[in-house]
């Protein structure tokens, strides 16, 4: 029981982390990750909370997973939706969000009106950069930070730190 | 030799406003020209006076709406055109790149600064479209090359976003009330952060701002869409609602100016030199 995260990913190569992925290669060819992988991230807030709930609001509102185009599973499940017999790729995450959402309130809202036990929602975007082996965590947990982060017209990309938090959660077990 | 300023207006993957934009720069007796995002040394020879980036969705606002635009390389020429006291204008998605470019406000070279980030009303979240009524700051009146014409009143002007409220770091607060250059208000001009006079959620009402030298302007509403009188919505209150209904009756509807094309009128007198 507690705070349950899902991953919601497209059926289909997802556009955003294509046009990610292009950029880094033109702007960042040495350091640029050797795949990336884009994800919405829902977490659900309240400390009693089981499963079955978050299962029920996932499978009633299609707007969080729209069953025709997108697949989900819990963060702990995460390798429902990736298969990685033969991975031997350094993983790092990193979970952008928006400093202040009007989805993620209006999400509390409605799941709140609606008696889903739900005490708030936050949504984010989470995206994971792969490095083949070779590059110890540390250095790619480094170089994962200077491409996310946006702080000049040529440095970063996936974050603007006036408007969104950055945070490298440990990595998710695949 | 160029007869009249030369307004470049360039499009990349998304644009949907250049060929409007671009008309209304011609109407306002400049020449104007579209370059898509590869041509920048087509653009770079033709020798441009101002820049104008126009609304749309760049790259389908993939990452985050303009943060792939601001990398292209026809934005460096953009960048360094801006540094050398050239015009550039950025509407809508245009504001966006800007912003994400680090042109506006501009105050280290090149560092970003603020952001444009999603609309903050309470109830609701996404995409907005309305129209809304704005000032223009006294400085930027005096500074911007695009602002010199539009006097004291209140502009209404339609807005058509996702992530159009400004954001400025806790310690650069202060300092961006300097950047002002548009900002929210009712139809009456009282400024107030609520909806729907503040449309966005934006930090201190601001529908544009500019470089401290102001001849950056990112400005999220569409002048270009209320360039004439007659793109004005009938229920619209004020000075230019009633404009509109006087031109109306008296047969001038098709032909008279509204109050997006003093943005563009101003840039012309600029290059006159007339201000």
């Amino acid at each position: 029981m507690g705070n349950i995260s899902i991953v919601v990913s497209l059926k289909a190569p997802d556009p955003a982390a294509m046009t990610a992925m292009s950029t880094f290669r033109r702007i960042y060819p040495e350091t640029c990750p050797d795949s990336l992988e884009r994800y919405d991230y829902w977490c659900f807030l309240n400390p009693c909370l089981g499963r079955e709930t978050v299962s029920g609001i996932v499978s009633r509102y299609h707007d969080i997973v729209n069953p025709n185009k997108q697949i989900w599973s819990f963060i702990d499940e995460f390798s429902k939706l990736v298969d990685r017999s033969d991975d031997r790729m350094v993983w790092i995450d990193v979970l952008v969000t928006d400093r202040i959402d009007s989805v993620s309130e209006n999400w509390t809202a409605i799941l709140r009106r609606n008696n889903c036990e739900v005490e708030g929602v936050l949504c984010s975007v989470l995206w994971r950069f792969g490095f083949t082996s070779g590059i110890s965590f540390d250095n790619a947990r480094n170089r994962v930070l200077d491409l996310t982060v946006s702080t000049y017209r040529d440095h970063g990309l996936l974050a603007n730190p006036i408007s969104q938090k950055i945070d490298l959660p440990a990595p998710l077990r695949i | 030799m160029k007869s009249a300023p030369l307004v470049v207006v360039i499009q990349f993957p998304g644009s949907n406003c250049e060929y409007e934009t671009s008309r209304a720069v011609q109407n306002s007796g400049m020449d104007s020209c579209i370059y898509r995002w590869n041509q920048w040394q087509e653009l770079k020879d033709s020798l441009p006076d101002a820049y104008v980036l126009p609304g749309g969705f760049s790259f389908q606002d993939r990452v985050r709406a303009g943060a792939v635009a601001a990398k292209e390389k026809i934005m460096d020429l953009v960048f360094s055109e801006a540094a050398g006291g050239k015009p550039v204008l950025g509407i809508c998605n245009g504001a966006q790149i800007l912003v994400e470019s680090g042109m506006v406000p501009g105050w280290e070279r090149g560092r970003i600064e603020s952001a444009l980030a999603a609309n903050h009303i309470s109830g609701r979240s996404g995409y907005l479209s309305r129209w809304i009524f704005l000032h223009v700051a006294a400085k930027a009146r005096k500074i911007c090359p695009w602002l010199g014409r539009t006097g004291t009143g209140i502009l209404p002007l339609p807005i058509a976003h996702a992530e159009g409220r400004f954001v400025f770091s806790e310690e650069n607060r202060y300092r961006a009330s300097n950047s002002a250059a548009l900002k929210y208000c009712d139809e009456k001009g009282t400024e107030t952060s609520d909806y729907p006079a503040n449309p966005n959620g934006s930090f201190l009402n601001l529908a544009g701002i500019m470089n401290d030298r102001g001849n950056v302007l990112a400005m999220m509403p569409h002048p270009e869409r209320a360039y004439w009188l007659w793109q004005l919505p009938p229920y619209l209150p004020g000075e230019w609602g009633d404009r509109r209904d006087q031109s109306l009756h008296s047969g001038s509807y098709a032909s008279t100016k509204g109050p997006g094309s003093l943005f563009f009128t101003s840039l012309a007198d600029y290059f006159r030199g007339e201000r």
